[in-house]
């Protein structure tokens, strides 16, 4: 009989979808050696969001990192949300990126040890989201692509399931970095107790596909008082390495190589997300300056053995922490999802190439320019 | 009244018989079994009775046919509760779907499980069930382990590639299985009545899952996991641009439609 079937049918439903909202421990906040814990729980919802992609005062596009203009700590309202991008990653290759934001990497968001982000993000992966147009309310970020489009972005869609894993933050993954489908938005606080630079990523299964396919940032968290030599770094910028697996498509469009993947055969190895970028718009500096390199490794399964040609790391911060201080580095090995907050002065007037020194990353792409001009009087 | 008493009310109103395909639109498909990514006893593989599945997804077309007849699971009157905001929204209106964009023979995205239900259970069918599905699937003729793994490759390429604002008409994947199913792989994701195994609680959504999920230790298992885990993500009420559905039908039922022609 129909009836029954459909009404059979219809308490099914009810019960996936109560499947669906399993409940979790409820944490009350507590303080333990100067940091705080117990995040109240992650809230799953659907919204009619259609505003800008990506908000917050202090989250902007790769280099560029925001300067903290307030004293002691403060409470972050972020969004990052998701959508696919068609983008390029060298010349001639376009593939449909998986992003956060809309770029890869996804933005890049400043806060100071101990603060509070509250973060909101939709998945919009089945919605065609612009983001080369600055939009009211938008993050720096927006502005930035929007004057910068060094991946020509354009729109795409393909609905898949996402997350969100932000290794600044300490909290329980089956909370907070909970999978949504699309169309849903998942909205969680979390607390940067530790400085340093953090990598995002998606944690969905598979997470090397995802992260692959470009679904990675990060945070960089400043420490509460400072690294000693603040006050003569002139210029402070953010680099991220990271792969990606691609071959051709039977169209245009380049794909996901499964096999280069699971074999750790990148096609491409790149900085800030692009073959050429880094070269096309260096770093700037001059001659006598101390300038301070965030600098993440993103993988998703590869070291990098950083260096800059012509150059040596005055100090060295592993993982960014002020107590993991060494002197005069001339490579800095990072493993996948590591990094280190580097201070380089600037030797003379001239270029200096940034590198992964494991060559065979260089040569497919991971190197960059940092120029510099001359002494200032 | 109880506002779910009202739903259920409401469901049994909405069941309307209308067959929107025809007997040819559909193949056998004989009992047989298969092993899953999802764990089972070791070494027994999950038995599966004979049954009827629809060659190709459903279409734009039929699913038009469809909402003329059962007015309720148009856009403009589904409850809120069966399907989300953007249920058919690449529609021009309830009635149109806008073919020279959205194409009568490219399959009807933007359902929720529900609707393809509702579709199936008048069509005189209902959906398949996941394994039914999957066991399918796994039908397909391959010379060597080697040419299954590079279609699973070039599989997981596509989820890496496709766009779905550009969906091919069904049937033109080229994809068939021994039995004459199309389409399967390649063009759109399908709903299956039980989309969300019991077992996925227990999977959880969480890295090392790919890794439990491949059974066969070969990449068709790893693409697998990736449809797995992507159904496990759905609420009933999911309506996405890549997601479709054909029916399948008990043997008996298709027994009974011939006896009474």
């Amino acid at each position: 009989m129909k009836v029954s079937k459909l009404t059979l049918s219809f308490i099914f439903g009810l019960l996936f979808a109560g499947l669906a909202s399993t409940s979790f421990a409820q944490s009350s906040e507590y303080k333990l050696d100067g940091k705080t814990f117990g995040m109240p729980e992650a809230e799953v919802f659907t919204e009619d969001y259609d505003g800008p992609p990506v908000v917050g005062e202090y989250v902007t596009m790769l280099p560029n990192l925001a300067p903290l203009d307030y004293e002691g700590n403060k409470h972050h309202e972020v969004r990052i949300d998701i959508m696919v991008q068609e983008i390029e990653v060298a010349e001639g290759v376009r593939y449909n990126a998986w992003t956060f934001g809309g770029t890869v990497p996804g933005p890049v968001l400043h806060v100071r040890e101990g603060d509070r982000i509250t973060f909101t993000m939709k998945n919009r992966s089945d919605e065609e989201v612009t983001i080369t147009e600055p939009s009211k309310g938008g993050a720096p970020f927006m502005q930035q692509v929007a004057a910068n489009n060094i991946s020509k972005n354009k729109a795409a869609v393909m609905p898949m399931p996402h997350s969100m894993d932000f290794h600044a933050g300490t909290v329980a993954k089956d909370d907070k970095w909970r999978t949504i489908a699309p169309g849903q938005t998942v909205k969680f606080d979390f607390i940067a107790n530790y400085p340093g630079s953090y990598i995002y990523h998606c944690g969905t299964p598979s997470v090397l596909m995802h992260t692959a396919m470009g679904q990675h940032g990060v945070v960089v968290v400043s420490p509460k008082d400072g690294y000693p030599t603040d006050d003569e770094v002139a210029k402070e910028y953010v680099v991220v390495q990271s792969e990606y697996y691609l071959e051709k498509g039977p169209g245009e469009l380049y794909q996901y190589d499964f096999d280069a993947a699971a074999n750790r055969n990148p096609s491409h190895v790149v900085f800030n997300g692009h073959q050429t970028v880094m070269h096309d718009n260096p770093l700037t500096a001059n001659e006598g300056e101390r300038i301070r390199i965030h600098f993440s490794n993103n993988g998703p399964s590869g070291t990098s053995s950083f260096h800059v040609i012509g150059g040596i790391f005055d100090r060295v911060w592993k993982e960014g922490h002020p107590f993991n201080e060494m002197r005069g580095m001339q490579t800095v090995l990072v493993g996948s999802s590591g990094s280190a907050t580097l201070d380089m002065i600037v030797p003379e007037e001239g270029k200096y190439i940034l590198i992964d020194h494991e060559f065979v990353d260089a040569e497919k792409g991971a190197t960059g320019t940092l120029k510099a001009g001359p002494r200032k009087k | 009244m109880k506002p779910w008493l009202k739903y259920l009310l409401a469901v049994m109103v909405l069941a309307t018989t209308i067959p929107s395909r025809a007997q040819s639109d559909r193949v056998f498909v004989p009992a047989g079994s298969f092993h899953s990514v999802l764990p089972e006893i070791k070494g027994e593989p999950n038995k599966v009775d004979a049954f009827y599945l629809d060659v190709t997804a459903v279409t734009n077309e039929e699913f038009v046919d469809f909402v003329t007849e059962n007015k309720e699971w148009r856009r403009s009157e589904v409850p809120s509760i069966f399907a989300n905001d953007s249920y058919l929204d690449h529609w021009k209106s309830d009635l149109d779907p806008g073919i020279e964009e959205t194409g009568a023979q490219r399959p009807v995205t933007r359902i929720s499980w529900y609707s393809a239900n509702a579709y199936c259970s008048a069509a005189g069918g209902r959906l398949p069930t996941l394994n039914e599905w999957e066991y399918s699937a796994q039908l397909l003729k391959f010379e060597s382990p080697e040419e299954m793994n590079e279609f699973s490759k070039e599989l997981i390429g596509w989820y890496s590639r496709v766009n779905a604002n550009f969906i091919g008409a069904v049937g033109s994947t080229d994809i068939e299985t021994a039995y004459g199913v199309k389409d399967q792989f390649g063009l759109v994701m399908e709903w299956v009545e039980n989309f969300k195994p019991i077992i996925a609680n227990d999977l959880s959504l969480d890295c090392g899952t790919v890794g439990r999920l491949q059974k066969l230790g070969n990449i068709y298992s790893y693409a697998a996991s990736i449809r797995f885990i992507t159904r496990m993500s759905f609420s009933p009420e999911s309506t996405t641009g890549m997601l479709g559905f054909r029916c399948a039908y008990d043997v008996e039922t298709k027994d009974t439609t011939k006896n009474s022609l």
